[in-house]
């Protein structure tokens, strides 16, 4: 997903849930903001790198190739933007190093789903805005894993686009470029992608790369055969999955504000959308490769205010201004606590699986504080 | 990172500073031990690649070219270890392209950096240039000079500071506490 939704969107999502403007312009810039959180602005922030919510193209470049920048990518991947669905998986007759991949492909309305939203419950609005990424992540990038995989995430050539034509679709082939210097074009169903890397490791094969930005535009349907699916092709409905993510956000936000008393798996505040129903499928239907306008427009239209554009530098100086002790309790300063918060729960639970792809966990419970240090702040944050 | 995973480490890393330190010795036979090192790599990489399609790509759909690449790179890097006092062009290339390569990717993350003034664009800038130098002296005494002494001093320098990192890493704080 891209600005469209994880800005604009979910200011919507978080308008029907009850939450007032200023609220949900704090829940859709910290969405956004996980997009932007990179070590290297972390860096220029002074800030700690261990919150980086997502890698520059240059930083993944940059990478090596060692256990170590794997298990991090992996960490920063998973925790944010793809999911794991069941990390406890079956797959017969394959090797413990394909398993462990296999069990990273992102699935909606998976347990560590709930543990997102729960990590979210009582804490401040970036974490609820961060939590919200995860979860519309895990409906566009189904199918494929946080971590770089040639036999997870790679694509065949075999890729249709199911354009509506009636009551119909027609199919027409994709043909994917590997040149940064075009733009995706839905008119002749063209579009950029990563190239083709035969090494398992290499950063082309991490997360939907080898698809391009498909699974990013609302609009799509498409079929294909994805690198761990035995030859059984699947049929990707953004338009069906995005509503969904819609819903579910705003399922997930009223719980989160207290309004409903729990949260579930497979769970959609259609109710709340059904006054708006046509409106948002005519958005999310529109062949355009960014929806900002249009749901910038409807935002606005749901809440009676402005929608200030997303500015990345908007809190920075009030984070490097604040003395050391006050720094957590600035916007960014939230922000981090409560990345940190996810990616050290996702680390966990995928190390619990037995898979050591996302690195070393410890519980502190156990065996007290260990690895780290930037994540002394979670002791402070738990009031150890 | 495991134990075994860090034992693997130091040790990859003391056998790379002590190639380095031998060829640092004995630099005018120092050519062609970096040769047969290199199709040993090859070899080697054939290999796991081999090891890789039965492991992992068996189960990819098109996995078949895998095994394919992992048949021909076995079969190039047993025939290099035939011809491995030939060619001083293999040696000239493989230097060029890594600190070529290393060097544009740096420059490009400090001119990414600079575009959000990140103080890091300095090193990563510095460190591009340098790679590009090294690169141009590769180019230079491989080509121009034929001094294969420099290329053998540039090799031990890619080594050692491969090593370097091994060990660093090796020794890295890694875990995530979990607290709940």
């Amino acid at each position: 997903m891209q600005k469209d939704f994880h800005y604009y969107a979910t200011y919507c999502a978080a308008i029907l849930s009850g939450y007032t403007h200023e609220e949900a312009m704090v829940i859709c810039y910290s969405d956004q903001f996980v997009d932007l959180c990179s070590a290297t602005l972390l860096s220029k922030l002074k800030a700690p790198k261990s919150a980086a919510t997502t890698q520059l193209q240059l930083e993944l470049m940059d990478s090596r190739t060692d256990i170590i920048s794997l298990q991090n990518i992996t960490r920063i991947w998973s925790s944010f933007h793809f999911l794991p669905g069941d990390l406890y998986a079956k797959r017969e007759k394959c090797s413990k190093s394909y398993l462990n991949k296999y069990r990273l492909i992102c699935k909606p309305n998976s347990d560590l789903l709930l543990s997102t939203v729960e990590h979210a419950k009582d804490k401040s609005l970036q974490a609820v805005g961060l939590a919200m990424h995860v979860l519309a992540d895990t409906w566009a990038h189904s199918y494929f894993a946080g971590t770089p995989s040639l036999v997870i995430n790679n694509t065949d050539p075999y890729f249709f686009e199911l354009i509506p034509d009636g009551d119909d679709y027609t199919e027409r082939r994709i043909t994917f470029m590997h040149k940064t210097s075009i733009k995706d074009d839905p008119d002749s169903s063209t579009y950029v992608s990563s190239l083709y890397q035969s090494s398992e490791n290499s950063i082309m094969n991490l997360g939907h790369g080898r698809a391009g930005h498909l699974p990013d535009y609302s609009f799509i349907r498409y079929r294909y055969l994805p690198a761990w699916g035995d030859y059984d092709d699947i049929l990707k409905d953004n338009p069906s999955d995005y509503i969904h993510a819609f819903a579910q956000m705003i399922e997930a936000m009223k719980y989160l504000r207290g309004a409903n008393a729990s949260f579930q798996k497979s769970c959609y505040d259609f109710e709340a959308i059904s006054p708006y129903r046509d409106e948002i499928d005519a958005i999310i239907k529109k062949r355009q490769l960014d929806a900002c306008a249009d749901w910038k427009a409807f935002g606005e239209k749901l809440s009676g205010h402005t929608i200030e554009d997303f500015d990345l530098n908007k809190y920075q100086s009030e984070y490097m201004e604040a003395p050391s002790k006050l720094k957590d309790e600035t916007f960014i300063g939230r922000f981090i606590l409560a990345a940190m918060v996810q990616k050290s729960m996702v680390t966990n639970a995928i190390f619990e699986s037995g898979n050591i792809l996302a690195g070393f966990s410890v519980n502190y419970w156990k065996k007290g504080f260990r690895g780290i240090k930037d994540y002394k702040k979670l002791l402070e944050l738990f009031s150890i | 990172m495991t134990a075994l995973q860090r034992i693997k480490n130091i040790i990859t890393a003391l056998c790379m500073i002590a190639c380095s330190i031998i060829l640092l010795v004995f630099p005018e036979n120092g050519y062609y031990f970096v040769l047969l090192l290199l199709s040993l790599s090859l070899t080697i990489y054939g290999i796991k690649t081999l090891v890789y399609y039965f492991t992992m790509a068996r189960k990819m759909v098109g996995g078949q070219s895998i095994l394919y690449r992992g048949v021909v790179i076995l079969d190039l890097g047993i025939f290099s270890l035939t011809v491995a006092d030939n060619p001083t062009v293999f040696a000239i290339v493989y230097l060029l392209l890594i600190h070529l390569f290393t060097g544009v990717v740096d420059i490009l993350r400090a001119l990414e950096a600079k575009s959000i003034a990140a103080p890091s664009w300095r090193f990563k800038f510095i460190s591009g240039v340098v790679n590009i130098i090294l690169a141009l002296i590769a180019f230079i005494s491989g080509a121009v000079m034929k001094s294969m002494e420099t290329l053998v001093y540039l090799y031990c320098l890619g080594l050692l500071s491969s090593a370097g990192a091994k060990l660093i890493s090796a020794f890295r704080r890694t875990a995530i506490v979990y607290i709940q």
